[in-house]
């Protein structure tokens, strides 16, 4: 096919295209995928006691580091989900904000005493924290996918990246709904570790399935 | 504002300026589904990105036109990615780079397509098409017969929608939709089969 043609068969697939459909597709995937997740949370795991775990700070402080994550990191796939835009500086901040989250831990860590270190550390929950963070990381990754394939990076694998780490921790802060952990050293290992695990399989994902 | 000597006119003041200057508006147009519009951007896009890929891949005539003709496809499948607050050259750099490194990543060779400045993509022009078999044809000829007959309608009698659709006793919209969606597959097929 000769390339006029092409061109004048494309002009004929024209219609009005609304304004604004990369930020409303993304989000879209990201209330999709985050309601199956929540669902998921208050079905299948069960919740803490809401009103009383609100007055709490650890519960502020898990949630407002994952919280933070999750809008960074939205920030940073919203940038890299079209052609010719830079990251900015999303992905800077949520790197701070996780060295920020590494750093709080750290200094429990060592405040406490030698006794109490490694229950702060492993709380009762270590061995589930990360792999469940993943899984339910899972169902807003494939949403954001659906989404950024509608789209265009032009870096697939580190839009990949960037989606799962939103996916991880949106994941993660629903988790919160649920776990009962308050140490800030157990937040900055396991959440941490387990949005790292979305991040990575992101990666490797997004490198095959947002190419166009 | 730059001063130039009086009664001298330059010839080319700023290309890429005059190009974005003249490409934005036919974008806008075409995204409020102008026709005539999307056809003159693509025509002008079209010779940036033979000359763009020819000075990159420097081989035959038909790899250049295959990757025009995917490009093409692409900015017109993803151009609602395109935000109109921002200037246009750079979405259409970032699209023809993408479809340039994918299209050597695909064959193996080794890549290396350096960042430039989006006026790389307009620095030259090359509006001669080359009579080639394209890989478009051999897609086309894997399409329902359906599809197939309301493209060469469309593209070779130059068919409006509505006329096609009368001609095969279907409706405009069922029609409108059949192009779009056989278009979408046309550009999947091209990256599975090339993949």
């Amino acid at each position: 096919m000769r390339t006029v043609d092409l061109i004048a068969l494309l002009a004929r697939d024209v219609r009005m295209t609304p304004a604004g459909a990369a930020t409303r597709k993304l989000l879209m995937g990201l209330a999709v995928g985050g309601a199956v997740t929540l669902a998921l949370v208050v079905l299948g795991l069960h919740c803490q006691p809401l009103e009383a775990a609100a007055r709490q700070p650890w519960f502020w402080m898990k949630a407002s580091y994952t919280g933070l994550l999750t809008v960074a990191a939205a920030i940073t796939v919203r940038r890299l989900a079209v052609p010719g835009r830079r990251p900015g500086i999303a992905p800077a901040v949520a790197l701070l904000i996780i060295l920020a989250m590494i750093g709080l831990g750290a200094g429990q860590i060592l405040a406490a005493s030698s006794a109490t270190r490694l229950d702060l550390w492993l709380g009762h929950t270590w061995k589930v924290c990360s792999p469940l963070i993943l899984l339910l990381a899972l169902p807003i990754y494939g949403c954001e996918v659906v989404a950024l394939r509608a789209l265009a990076p032009t870096r697939p694998a580190v839009a990949g990246a960037a989606a799962g780490l939103a996916a991880g921790a949106l994941a993660a802060t629903f988790y919160g709904l649920h776990c009962p952990e308050q140490a800030a050293a157990f937040v900055a290992t396991w959440y941490t570790l387990g949005i790292a695990a979305a991040t990575a399989l992101g990666a490797a994902l997004g490198a095959r399935l947002l190419r166009w | 504002m730059r001063r130039w000597p009086r009664g001298i006119e330059p010839s080319t003041v700023e290309p890429k300026v005059d190009i974005e200057e003249r490409l934005r508006p036919l974008m806008n147009r075409s995204l409020a589904g102008d026709a005539d519009a999307h056809r003159q951007l693509l025509s002008a896009l079209g010779g940036h990105l033979r000359s763009y890929f020819a000075r990159r891949i420097g081989t035959g005539a038909s790899e250049v036109e295959d990757l025009v003709q995917e490009t093409l496809l692409a900015v017109h499948l993803k151009r609602d990615t395109y935000d109109r607050a921002l200037p246009f050259t750079p979405w259409a750099y970032a699209v023809a780079r993408y479809k340039l490194i994918d299209h050597l990543r695909r064959r193996h060779r080794r890549v290396h397509v350096p960042l430039e400045d989006a006026g790389v993509l307009f620095a030259a022009d090359d509006s001669e098409e080359r009579v080639v078999q394209t890989d478009l044809d051999r897609l086309l000829e894997r399409l329902p017969d359906r599809q197939r007959t309301l493209l060469e309608d469309v593209k070779l009698q130059g068919l409006s929608i509505e006329e096609a659709a009368r001609k095969r006793g279907v409706t405009a919209v069922s029609a409108r939709v059949m192009l779009h969606r056989t278009l979408k597959w046309l550009n999947r097929a091209w990256h599975d089969e090339n993949g």
